[in-house]
């Protein structure tokens, strides 16, 4: 759980630093005060939510069946981290040279009313690496509940970021903050990489 | 006018350099000697005496020379050195081995060292507990003396204290020295606030945990102290981990790039001082006037704490460590080091003069222990 809130701390400041200019124009155009402003960040929260709820369920099903053999149980998820970790270093310095968002596609969208429920489901199923960790977490839990608790903890890191986006405009040093963003997102990588590596060596050694 | 006749002098003739030495020349007796100067041990009087010589004579330089980086760094590098010879003769002493067991831990028999305080903060906040196996007073390298020491340099020093007071700072300095050219040139801007992205980890990991993240899984300067016994594939982990950062950050990186890479890009610690070098009344400050932009002070700073940018301010960035590099290399002393509420390029001696005074006294005092230590087991092997 632990893992998963650092990741979830560490990637959604990096998500917020490159996708939060994108979302922010749309979640606060139009918006008549912090009532309507609220409403907007309460229904892009819940459908992240909604969506991570759905994949903790979708992850740890695929995990139970999947996995049912110990060794494979260790060495899989094993290579899975460190191959999405590496993802994930990567995606972070390489953001920090061209920033891009996937949430940039609502823009094609007419219907004011359905723009922050879109983005949540955008943002939620933008398939970056980190997802892709917190998926193989979710997988290779023992229970469901767990799957559950793995998921909650990452949608509660990377929304704490998302909280003050109305007052995205008076936040001084935003480069300051995206750099630092991306080098945490990095650094979570390299966590998964050395989580990934021990599980490796330890399915080894343990058989 | 010719802005060379605007430079100042930081040098003194060798009865004034003398005259300035003389209040460190008692303190540090005092303090060395506590008073009273035992040569019944011969090895601990002259290794009293070596250290009382050492440090007396690089302050003396300092005035005397006007340099200010080449003799700091000599004391710092030599700290360094002591600190991790005196504290792994500890360890061999009491335990016979570099490494700890987890009997240790619940013992709380871990040497304690100011890198760990970051993590204190949040766990000490909700839960009022030290997440450190440590002792918290007594016996060797404890808590809070530890931390009443970091906590009034910092205030004093700012981020000075990484440069005169940190007892790991003395290995990468030292290797950043060891050749003429930089192997590497070209190092992003990015890099410089690694320190904050892993502050931010170790603060949340070691909230969450309860645990001394940064020591149990970061630290390089485990490999010159004392580290986990490896007992379990985590604990082979850890010890590749911190071999790794040692081996890259503190020697290959400083040797290839001559900046103290592992404070510029790792330490966590660096990043708090960083801030608190906002509160602190010493500075560094560039005099636009005499400034001619040779960016020479860009080149020799270990720490990317000035850009180009910075110099056609006339600023100094937050990660300024006042090790005195950059004052040393400008030629017009353009660069010098300054007190808050002073304008730049004015009362450069007296600022200096201060400076100098308090912040090489801390290290004296600080490192003259451990040295004193060292210094004292050589002697024995020697005679």
């Amino acid at each position: 759980m632990t893992e998963s809130l650092i990741l979830g701390l560490s990637s959604g400041s990096a998500c917020l630093a490159t996708c939060g200019m994108v979302m922010f124009p749309y979640l606060m155009a139009g918006s008549a005060g912090v009532k309507k402003i609220a409403v907007d960040l309460t229904l892009f929260l819940l459908t992240r939510f909604i969506v991570y709820f759905i994949l903790a369920t979708l992850a740890w099903y695929f995990g139970r069946t999947i996995f049912s053999n110990p060794f494979i149980r260790n060495i899989v998820p094993g290579i899975l981290y460190i191959v999405f970790a590496v993802l994930l270093v990567w995606y972070s310095i390489s953001k920090s040279r061209k920033p891009d968002c996937p949430a940039k596609i609502v823009k094609t969208v007419n219907n004011r009313r359905l723009i922050p429920i879109l983005l949540g489901l955008v943002n939620s199923l933008g398939f970056c690496p980190a997802l892709f960790i917190i998926l193989t977490q979710g997988a290779t839990q023992r229970t469901l509940f767990r799957s559950y608790l793995a998921f909650l903890a990452f949608f509660i890191g990377s929304s704490l970021w998302f909280l003050p986006l109305p007052l995205a405009g008076k936040i001084q040093k935003k480069e300051v903050l995206k750099n630092i963003g991306i080098l945490a997102t990095g650094l979570a990588g390299i966590i998964f990489m050395i989580k990934g590596l021990t599980n490796i060596i330890g399915g080894i050694i343990n058989g | 006018m010719d802005n060379s006749l605007k430079t100042v002098a930081l040098r003194k003739s060798f009865g004034k350099s003398l005259l300035y030495t003389l209040p460190m020349f008692l303190i540090t007796f005092m303090f060395i000697t506590g008073g009273k100067p035992n040569f019944s041990d011969p090895a601990s009087g002259l290794a009293m005496l070596t250290v009382f010589l050492l440090v007396n004579v690089l302050y003396f330089s300092m005035h005397f020379t006007g340099k200010t980086d080449k003799y700091r760094a000599i004391l710092f590098i030599i700290f360094a050195m002591s600190l991790s010879y005196t504290l792994i003769h500890n360890m061999l002493q009491v335990r016979q081995s570099m490494s700890f067991s987890q009997a240790d831990i619940l013992e709380c028999k871990i040497p304690f060292c100011h890198l760990v305080i970051p993590m204190m903060i949040l766990p000490a906040a909700f839960t009022k507990s030290i997440i450190f196996p440590g002792s918290i007073i007594g016996g060797f390298a404890n808590i809070s003396s530890m931390v009443v020491l970091w906590v009034i340099a910092t205030i004093v020093l700012g981020r000075g204290f990484c440069s005169w007071g940190c007892f790991y700072g003395g290995w990468d300095d030292g290797f950043s020295r060891l050749r003429k050219r930089r192997v590497i040139k070209n190092i992003s801007e990015l890099w410089k606030w690694m320190p904050f992205a892993v502050l931010i980890m170790v603060m949340l990991s070691a909230a969450l945990t309860l645990m001394p993240t940064y020591c149990s899984w970061i630290c390089p300067f485990k490999a010159v102290t004392e580290f986990e016994k490896v007992t379990s594939v985590e604990s082979a982990t850890k010890a590749g981990i911190f071999l790794s950062l040692f081996g890259g950050l503190v020697i290959a990186l400083p040797v290839m790039t001559k900046k103290r890479t592992q404070c510029s890009f790792l330490c966590p610690l660096g990043a708090i001082n960083s801030l608190s070098n906002k509160i602190t009344p010493f500075t560094v400050k560039i005099d636009k006037n005499s400034c001619n932009e040779c960016f020479k002070c860009v080149e020799v700073c270990p720490l990317f704490a000035i850009t180009r940018e910075d110099v056609k301010k006339g600023n100094v960035s937050l990660f300024c460590s006042k090790c005195g590099k950059c004052v040393d290399a400008c030629s017009r002393k353009a660069i010098h080091y300054g007190i808050k509420g002073i304008p730049a390029g004015t009362m450069k001696n007296f600022s200096r003069n201060l400076f100098l005074f308090v912040s090489f006294l801390f290290m004296a005092i600080f490192s003259s222990g451990s040295i004193i230590s060292t210094f004292q087991g050589l002697f024995k092997l020697i005679f």
